[in-house]
């Protein structure tokens, strides 16, 4: 590998980050700021076998980071949508980080 | 309200194969003009990251050209179509932006060629077989909308190709935001 720019840092946020409310803080661009890539949560209200089917994908696609050694963080661990990812991934014999919070900076 | 549907690495560079990151992880100018037009943001996944991993090689549509990769796409399509179709019947404009140059995200440039395979041998960016045509996910997602997909525009940022014109491609997009075709859309 040679590398390129990459933060391999990932920040696992909820739609409320992509859309936030008006006038409710931009997460999404402090993210963006402090060099975080961000993997997105379903919004909120899908049909349950659709959300079910994004979430599988998502861990999918986390489990690729953490075998490589990103470094992963739930934005929001108390999140229910969060909490039903942690869970497709507990399934799957994964876990992420508590508590961290990505907001906080790098390696925090 | 325009609801636009990104390719996964906009949102997080980290997925890019590698030396394909153009930056540390949100692609701050997409974000930028998708906020400035009060875009609803969603992201698609990264088909090529939860097949191929981090570590995968550069590739051509002749290499994900199989049916265990096309199930893949189209698992990972399914969820992101329902998405779009509610967002139709709800009544808002849907607008989705992959990579040209990409195999899996290409939207009206992919990358092909017969040749790639085996051991790897083309170290040059110029080598990259850019071809007309969309990527494996982009040509999936848009086949499983159906009848609905003539209420759905389609463009590619050009982040795979070797002469990437940022402002070019910003413009591209900003033109299709405003209810524009643009160029390199469908």
């Amino acid at each position: 590998m040679r590398g390129d720019g990459r933060s391999r840092r990932v920040a696992v946020v909820p739609d409320a980050y992509l859309n936030p409310a008006a006038g409710a803080d931009d997460h999404l661009v402090r993210l963006a700021a402090a060099g975080w890539g961000v993997v997105a949560l379903p919004q909120p209200g899908l049909a349950p076998e659709v959300e079910r089917a994004a979430l599988t994908a998502l861990a999918d696609q986390l489990t690729a980071f953490l075998g490589d050694g990103y470094e992963v963080a739930l934005a929001e661990p108390d999140d229910p949508i969060a909490g039903r990812l942690t869970a497709v991934l507990a399934a799957a014999g994964r876990s992420l980080p508590a508590r961290v919070s990505p907001l906080a900076g790098p390696g925090s | 309200m325009v609801v636009c549907y990104l390719a996964h690495c906009l949102l997080n560079a980290n997925a890019k194969v590698d030396e394909g990151a153009r930056c540390a992880g949100v692609s701050t100018p997409v974000l930028a003009l998708l906020r400035e037009r009060g875009a609803t943001i969603r992201q698609m996944p990264c088909p090529e990251l939860a097949f191929g991993g981090t570590r995968r090689f550069w590739a051509v549509r002749e290499q994900y050209d199989t049916p265990a990769y096309r199930a893949h796409c189209r698992r990972l399509a399914e969820p992101v179509a329902a998405q779009v179709r509610a967002d139709l019947a709800a009544g808002n404009r849907v607008v989705v932006i992959g990579i040209d140059g990409s195999p899996s995200m290409g939207v009206e440039l992919t990358a092909a060629d017969d040749s790639w395979g085996g051991r790897p041998n083309k170290p040059r960016d110029e080598d990259y077989p850019v071809t007309p045509g969309a990527g494996f996910f982009t040509e999936t997602l848009l086949g499983l909308l159906g009848d609905d997909v003539a209420a759905v525009r389609a463009v590619g940022i050009g982040q795979d190709l070797f002469d990437y014109d940022e402002e070019r491609e910003l413009a591209k997009l900003g033109a299709i935001l405003s209810g524009g075709e643009g160029s390199g859309a469908r």
